[in-house]
């Protein structure tokens, strides 16, 4: 790790970028007709903004990316950069550089050859690429490797070479195409720390693609949750988390129970409801209206509490799943099958099979949205 | 907390983002390189087959197609060439097959002998084989004759199979090896768990899954050897067909339109198989066979192994027999009937007449291999990476010059190149072929070499580059390389080993080429090949042998050469194996 005292480090390019998607489109043909992979998506990226692109296989995302890269041409509206348009320039062009899934790392040239690619393309002067590398090794805890092969060092070792080839180019913005994907749990959890401290002290603006919800929450000031090349919703991990815009988010997103009610008093972002007795007020999409209908109230699991019922209880507990930090119940009720966690279980005090019990919900973590 | 954000979200913008879209401009380095690899298939295969075709298809031919289809002879030797094609499959097929399956699946010893054995007929010039079957096996072969006393008459539809088989089963055992190789043992460990014997298995698994894949070998094999001219005219006797009857149609009767009518009825079957068997089967067998191999191949340890291995080894040991002969033969006064040991074939061929058509052969296919190599691997790079609509055109086109039988590409540059060209009383190009040709035909010799060896390069060029992972060029792009840096720093070096390949295979191809060649010699330009014709054709079967062996040594010093030059490694198989994807 580099030490506090202002070490030798990357250089920050002039400014970092502001990036813009309007109206992107992508259709591939296909055999039944044209595919749409990207669906009129729009986004602001601020300077030194880390953007997420999250959502499942084939959701379009990594489109997206490919778009803004440049390695794929979008079939309608623009990419901007700094408010030009840069549909035009071809991807060496374009001031931005790309970490990619398996690395891609030129197997025929050593960790130093790779990390001064670009730079020797760009013709730069000797001194300047052997400073480059060496604030490269250094940064990237790569010294002592930089006369290696990529194939003779470890997963994590090729992901940082990988990392210093793109960030030594100084690109106004760095994209990362799932750049986690191949490393074992540990490492995975050690490189997110390093690339969000990377790239916070540098302040690049930076577009990353992954599947990985969990990724995603610990590393962006923001996430893109996408669907069937659509944007279900931009917003902070804690408001994804908390405040869904959709079924799908509040879904994909961790683990939610969706409770049908028909709330009583729509004001301005919230609602009264009931909910097995318990009447709540809680809070609400914004484009909610009032008798709109049945609604879902989304409650996370571990926002629901059980406590022993003596007599009739609220539920009863069908199935007890034991996971050593948690544990989970599902509850069978009148407002169908609850799932609810129980974060940090006391052995002498967990319920059985059968069980009947009262149930709580959190109001102040619950959340009213549209059915889909 | 913020406020939810609507979704999706609609930044303002001032300018209308969608409206006709112009396509981002092609990048220079990439054009030029689709110029000239499309001008090289242009002059060098397409515009000589198109020749063809209009000759074949002008008003004057129409006649010769009815007197063809009512013709006794004609049709005999349109059923001639069929039956040899059929047979030279079938047979070159199962033998392949028999190799690769003793190569996979038996536990016999001697396997990497098996191996170089049935990788022997790859490097070995034309007439080798059929010269030493005549010597060997023919109405006074020292082995027939000598050994056991028969007269047998190895001229015919026999011979020819044999020979054929023998010299062309190598390419289906290869693709054979490599299908069985890549069969997942995990499918016959399921067979056998569930209960099937070895040969249960055999039948209900392992035929099955490799049917289309046999299909594959069996159309090649039927193409080359309706396409084949040498051992016909050496072996053929009075079996005639269609290669031979359109050769006999230049050179002995100077009937081109005759010989662009046979052309265009060989050129039916022979191209319609190739594309089949190219693109239709190409298709079919990799859905069949898909997925990493897991688990464990039994190899066959019962009695039932030796008569199997038996069948590969006396193959094995005919093959040897035969390629013995040549090395032999080329020593030997006259083989089999005066063995006394000379070196007067050699000296023959190596410092008297033979010189010049070695000194020439060497150098023109010296000067075509390069160009040959790069050409094939612009037209792989590009068609695997850079073009999307016009890609199949292109390696087609490319791929033409071996799906064309050789004699009609050479008729195809007899009708396009021997005329000099004008534009309208402009001269603007002499013409090519023939005896008053520009540098002695070495020019159309030059191209033919190349077209034939195109195919190669662009062959192992696109295998090597669909292995390659698009992201380590889309990692070089997206660090400021233009595609013809990425080409020279990171494609080139990262495929080097197929290049090698390439290059090897094209400079054997040259030098071992005689089906197109032999139309465009001329007395100022020999060649080795049409030498060793007329030398067997003479009865002067030592020189034939002698030719055949210092040609042989030259193809393998200059695989070695070529090896130093380019630099062989292992680059490919490290890449292949870091950049497999997980998903």
């Amino acid at each position: 790790m580099t030490a506090p005292t202002q070490p030798a480090t990357f250089e920050v390019a002039d400014a970092a970028g502001a990036l813009q998607l309007c109206e992107l489109i992508k259709t591939f043909p296909g055999r039944d007709g044209p595919v749409t992979a990207v669906d009129h998506v729009n986004l602001e990226v601020a300077p030194g903004e880390f953007i997420t692109l999250l959502g499942p296989s084939g959701c379009g995302k990594t489109t997206t990316l490919r778009i803004v890269a440049g390695f794929e041409t979008a079939s309608g509206g623009q990419v901007r950069l700094d408010g030009r348009v840069i549909d035009d320039r071809p991807p060496q062009k374009r001031p931005m550089a790309m970490v990619f899934q398996s690395y891609a790392l030129f197997p025929h040239l050593t960790v130093a050859e790779n990390i001064t690619y670009g730079l020797r393309l760009a013709g730069r002067s000797r001194d300047d690429i052997a400073s480059s590398l060496q604030i490269a090794l250094t940064s990237m805890n790569l010294i002592g490797l930089d006369r290696r092969s990529p194939h003779e060092l470890s997963g994590g070792q090729q992901q940082r070479v990988a990392l210093a080839r793109a960030l030594v180019m100084q690109p106004r913005v760095l994209l990362f195409d799932e750049p986690l994907s191949n490393l074992d749990a540990k490492l995975r959890g050690a490189m997110r720390a390093e690339i969000r401290r990377i790239q916070k002290m540098l302040g690049i603006t930076s577009l990353y693609v992954t599947h990985d919800q969990d990724e995603a929450m610990s590393m962006s000031d923001r996430i893109v949750v996408m669907n069937r090349g659509r944007i279900e919703q931009v917003a902070t991990p804690e408001e994804i988390y908390f405040r869904p815009a959709t079924v799908f988010v509040a879904d994909f997103i961790g683990r939610a129970n969706f409770i049908e009610v028909v709330p009583e008093r729509v004001t301005a972002g919230t609602a009264e409801v009931t909910v097995l007795g318990q009447q709540m007020t809680v809070a609400a999409h914004p484009a909610l209206r009032p008798y709109v209908g049945p609604v879902y109230l989304m409650a996370r699991p571990e926002t629901i509490t059980l406590t022993p019922a003596t007599e009739g209880g609220l539920g009863t507990v069908l199935r007890r799943t034991f996971h050593g930090h948690t544990v989970d119940y599902e509850v069978e009720t009148i407002a169908g099958t609850l799932t609810v966690a129980e974060a940090g279980p006391d052995p002498r005090r967990l319920f059985d099979e059968g069980d009947d019990v009262n149930i709580r919900i959190d109001p102040a973590r619950a959340y009213l949205l549209a059915k889909d | 907390m913020a406020v939810l954000v609507q979704s999706p979200d609609h930044p303002s913008t001032d300018e209308k983002p969608r409206g006709p879209r112009h396509r981002r401009r092609r990048d220079a380095g990439v054009t030029a390189a689709i110029v000239l690899s499309a001008a090289v298939v242009l002059v060098g295969s397409v515009y000589p087959v198109g020749a063809v075709l209009t000759t074949a298809l002008s008003p004057d031919a129409f006649g010769r197609y009815a007197d063809f289809f009512t013709s006794a002879t004609d049709l005999r030797v349109l059923r001639n060439t069929l039956v040899l094609g059929l047979l030279v499959g079938l047979i070159g097929t199962a033998t392949g097959f028999l190799f690769a399956f003793v190569q996979t699946r038996l536990a016999v010893p001697g396997k990497r002998i098996l191996h170089v054995m049935a990788m022997i007929p790859i490097v070995s010039p034309p007439f080798a084989v059929a010269t030493a079957a005549i010597v060997l096996y023919g109405r006074r072969g020292a082995i027939s004759h000598g050994l056991f006393g028969v007269e047998y008459d190895i001229y015919g539809l026999d011979g020819l199979v044999i020979v054929l088989s023998v010299s062309l089963f190598p390419v289906a055992y290869l693709g054979l090896l490599g299908m069985m190789r890549a069969l997942d043992p995990a499918l016959e460990e399921a067979a056998m768990n569930m209960g099937a014997s070895r040969w249960q298995i055999f039948r209900t698994v392992l035929l099955p899954l490799l049917a289309p894949g046999l299909a594959a070998p069996f159309l090649l094999l039927f193409v080359e050897a309706v396409a084949d001219l040498a051992n016909p005219l050496t072996l053929g006797g009075d079996y005639t067909v269609l290669a031979s009857r359109a050769y006999l149609a230049v050179t002995g009767e100077y009937d081109t339109l005759g010989a662009a009518v046979y052309s265009l009825i060989l050129l039916v079957p022979s191209i319609g198989l190739y594309v089949a068997q190219r693109y239709w089967l190409g298709r079919k067998v990799r859905a069949t066979i898909t997925g990493r191999p897991s688990g464990s191949v039994h190899l066959i340890t019962g009695w039932t192994r030796w008569p199997i291995f038996a069948a590969a080894v006396l193959i094995a040991l005919f093959i040897a027999t035969l390629y013995g002969t040549v090395i032999v033969g080329a020593v030997t006064r006259t083989f089999g009937v005066d063995n006394t040991f000379t070196l007067a074939h050699l000296r023959e061929v190596v410092t008297g007449v033979g010189r010049e058509a070695l000194l020439d052969t060497t150098m023109l296919a010296a000067i075509a291999t390069p160009v040959a190599g790069i050409i094939g691997l612009l037209i792989a790079w590009l068609t695997v990476r850079h073009l999307r609509a016009t890609a199949p055109w292109l390696d087609f086109a490319g791929t033409l010059g071996v799906a064309v039988p050789g004699t009609v590409l050479g008729i195809g540059f007899l009708l396009a190149y021997r005329p000099d060209l004008y534009v309208g009383p402009v001269k603007v190009l002499p013409g090519l072929v023939g005896g008053s040709a520009v540098a002695g035909g070495a020019i159309a010799i030059v191209l033919a070499f190349v077209v034939r060896s195109v195919p190669a390069g662009l062959r192992t060029g696109s295998a090597a580059l669909t292995q390659l992972h698009p992201y380590v060029e889309e990692a070089s792009t997206s660090l400021g390389a233009t595609p013809i840096q990425t080409f020279r720093t990171v494609t080139l070096p990262l495929i080097r080993s197929s290049l090698l390949t390439g290059l090897s295979y094209s400079f054997a191809r040259s030098m071992t080429s005689i089906s197109t060649i032999i139309l465009l010699v001329t007395p100022n330009t020999k060649i080795i090949t049409s030498q060793i014709l007329s030398a067997a054709n003479t009865g002067r079967y030592g020189v034939a042998f002698a030719y055949c062996t210092v040609l042989t040594a030259i193809v393998l010093t200059s695989f070695g050469l070529i090896r130093l030059l380019v630099g062989g490694s292992a680059t490919l198989h490290r890449v292949a194996s870091a950049e497999r994807q997980p998903r």
